[in-house]
């Protein structure tokens, strides 16, 4: 609804009252969705899912249908989408103040909101690629708000690709299912999976082919690149993308579980490439200077986990996960967002110094930190360390890689907040008053529901009932983040180590740095071969199948030049062309008769 | 078998003929050449009414106006030819490709 009020007060349309009106319309309008589905969940809540069905296209032998799922899940979920939506809009206004692109953001935005929403209503595969193919073309405009700039530009052109080839290979899975188990409904689906009816072989092709869609969507490798070029976005849209849009490959990952578990190999492959981007990432977002680009490293490198969870079939982790990971993720985002309004530089190792001034956004900082890794008893402390919990016993070096990753975040976020908020002022930050209250306020209410998450989680006895705090897994993921978050502290608060640190390898520090220089590696790969590809077939085109037809042309063309040379304009050519041509004509009318001739006087 | 004789001999003439039409240069020769033909084509009516037609002779009369129509011919070819002249002081056909493409 929002979206399309928002779009009348587009600059070009009424050039009068400015662009506020769009953007204080689609707060209503969320507000509304937020009360609603808050109203729906206390409605349905202990409730068993209520699954409504429309028919979208019925065409020979093909029924198309529109499944809703109405559960606890699916409107916490979307109790979660309109909260931090809200939000970010909120924050928006004050971001957003010095712009005049009020409609097309808050328009696309909204567009946002309603595809999440729909997405985790939906409950059936085609129509959540669908939403998902939406949600790519609102990813492209909306890192591409501001168009001016041509790193946006490219930022935009690379997110829109990288995902879409995810997306189209999930396509690719999404047709393949469908002869195959007759139905794109999640529960139908669960039910064929593990009936066993499929052949294992076909199995594992579609399986590998739907893990590609999620895999683009949660930037994990090799598809990662996207998440960083997308930073050049307004930032309030990043806090949408980073909690969770990127969640959103991630939730169908998770409806689609259950056929991916009869897979052993799409479970090693999705466990492999979850452990290995979460460690790579959190390893590259340490090296970086932008500190939006070590949160959007961040990002890959939980979502990585994810993976992980889902890898080793532990799908209600996954959700929970999901969950206080979003708002962990969302706070930090807001809190780099208040910063970087006012200091105007996103270089960590211009900015120093802010904690005297800007305490709230430190604190807001901090206390992202701690819920994003496994601190207790913040967010995501439970659900990590029942995770480590249960990888300790499936697969240790599994676990291992959690705690690495977990410890390696800790690193990077401590060094972002010791960067920022402590050591001495910079010239970029001299002079540094707190923002206005628009951008303050959905950080302190992102503050609370950060620090009442557990309570909450206890409450609804979300959290897991005898959790061993004896464990040696669980004890060693807190002592890996702590280790992470004191080690980054005492690196850069120490003045004795040298301040824009060096490893004693520079190329090593290089190669994360440029994010193991995968620009590269796409531009020498898949770019090359497909730019290649497409210019040969250009000149092929241009040359060989535009040639063959002009070549008739200029045959004939030619031809006519070179026999109007025959008219040579002399009246004894003519006689004799008429002469030899009588001749021709009569021997061949007179042949037979000459043939007779011949044959009769041997 | 007198015929064939006759009738070889116009052939022969009709082809020195043709030869002189196609190769003379001087334009009156072209005349000339075209003169040889007709009268080329007269010995072949004569040969033809003699030997097939001696009651009705009707190839004769044809020679006649072949002849007649020859006179005339030559007469208006004459005239082109001292038209062409005045203008271009040139009898020579290799001259005269002006119409070409």
């Amino acid at each position: 609804m929002g979206t399309v009020l928002a779009a009348l007060w587009s600059p070009g349309w009424i050039r009068r009252t400015g662009p506020r009106p769009a953007g204080y319309l689609n707060l209503l309008m969320t507000f509304i969705a937020l009360s609603h589905s808050s109203l729906a969940l206390v409605q349905v809540w202990g409730k068993p899912a209520q699954v409504f069905s429309w028919s979208w296209l019925q065409a020979a032998g093909l029924n198309v249908t529109i499944d809703i799922k109405i559960s606890a899940l699916t409107l916490g979920a979307m109790v979660l989408i309109t909260g931090l939506n809200l939000l970010a809009q909120l924050y928006g206004v004050g971001y957003l103040e010095m712009d005049w692109g009020w409609a097309r953001f808050y328009t696309v935005v909204g567009l946002f909101e309603a595809g999440m929403c729909a997405l985790v209503l939906c409950n059936s595969v085609f129509f959540s690629y669908f939403i998902l193919e939406i949600l790519t073309l609102c990813t492209y405009l909306l890192i591409g708000v501001w168009y001016n700039q041509s790193l946006v530009i490219t930022g935009a052109r690379d997110a829109f690709l990288t995902k879409r080839i995810g997306d189209l290979i999930l396509l690719v899975g999404v047709v393949a299912l469908l002869p195959l188990s007759g139905t794109w409904n999640y529960d139908e689906l669960a039910q064929w999976a593990t009936s066993g009816a499929a052949n294992p072989q076909v199995l594992t092709g579609i399986s590998l082919a739907l893990i590609a869609g999620p895999l683009g969507k949660c930037a994990q490798f090799p598809l990662h690149l996207w998440l960083d070029e997308a930073q050049e976005g307004p930032l309030p849209a990043t806090i949408l993308r980073n909690s969770v849009v990127v969640a959103t490959g991630a939730w169908v990952l998770i409806q689609l579980q259950p056929v991916l578990a009869c897979v052993p190999l799409a479970q090693t492959v999705m466990v492999t490439i979850g452990a290995a981007t979460a460690l790579g990432t959190s390893l590259i977002a340490i090296a970086q200077v932008d500190v939006k680009r070590v949160l959007s490293y961040a990002v890959s490198a939980f979502m990585g986990v994810v993976f992980i969870a889902i890898g080793t079939g532990q799908t209600e982790l996954a959700h929970l996960f999901l969950l206080t990971y979003a708002l962990a993720m969302a706070l930090l985002v807001m809190a780099i967002g208040t910063v970087i309004y006012n200091n105007i530089t996103q270089d960590l190792t211009q900015l120093g110094g802010l904690w005297g001034r800007r305490p709230i956004p430190g604190l807001a900082f901090l206390l992202g930190s701690v819920s994003l890794v496994a601190l207790p008893p913040f967010g995501n402390f439970w659900p990590l360390a029942q995770l480590v919990q249960n990888l300790w016993i499936q697969d240790p070096k599994v676990a291992l890689v959690v705690i690495a990753v977990n410890s390696l975040t800790a690193l990077s976020l401590m060094r972002v907040f010791v960067q920022i908020w402590g050591g001495k002022p910079t010239q970029m930050t001299c002079r540094s008053p707190e923002v206005l209250w628009p951008m303050i306020i959905p950080l302190t209410v992102m503050v609370g529901l950060a620090l009442h998450i557990p309570i909450i989680l206890y409450q609804w006895q979300l959290l897991p009932a005898s959790l061993d705090f004896s464990a040696n897994s669980t004890i060693s993921l807190v002592v890996a983040t702590g280790l992470g978050l004191i080690t980054g502290a005492a690196i850069y608060l120490s003045p004795a180590i040298p301040k824009p640190v060096s490893l004693p390898l520079p190329y090593v520090q290089e190669f994360f740095a440029k994010d193991f220089y995968a620009a590269d590696l796409y531009r020498y790969t898949v770019v090359a071969i497909v730019a290649f590809t497409s210019q040969a077939i250009s000149l092929i085109d241009r040359y060989i199948v535009d040639g063959l037809v002009n070549l008739v042309g200029l045959v004939t063309m030619v031809l006519g030049q070179t026999l109007k040379y025959n008219t040579s304009g002399r009246t004894q050519s003519y006689t004799l062309t008429i002469v030899v041509a009588l001749v021709t004509i009569g021997l061949l009318i007179l042949w037979p008769l000459l043939q007779l001739l011949i044959i009769s006087n041997p | 078998m007198y015929l064939q004789y006759f009738l070889l001999l116009a052939a022969a003439l009709f082809c020195i003929g043709i030869y002189g039409l196609v190769t003379s240069r001087n334009a009156v020769r072209v005349l000339m050449s075209i003169e040889l033909m007709l009268n080329a084509v007269n010995i072949n009516l004569m040969a033809f009414s003699n030997y097939l037609d001696g009651e009705v002779i009707k190839g004769q009369i044809f020679t006649v106006f072949v002849i007649t129509v020859a006179a005339a011919e030559a007469a208006v070819g004459l005239a082109i030819l001292l038209a062409i002249y005045r203008n271009r002081d040139t009898v020579d056909m290799e001259q005269f490709n002006l119409l070409k493409w």
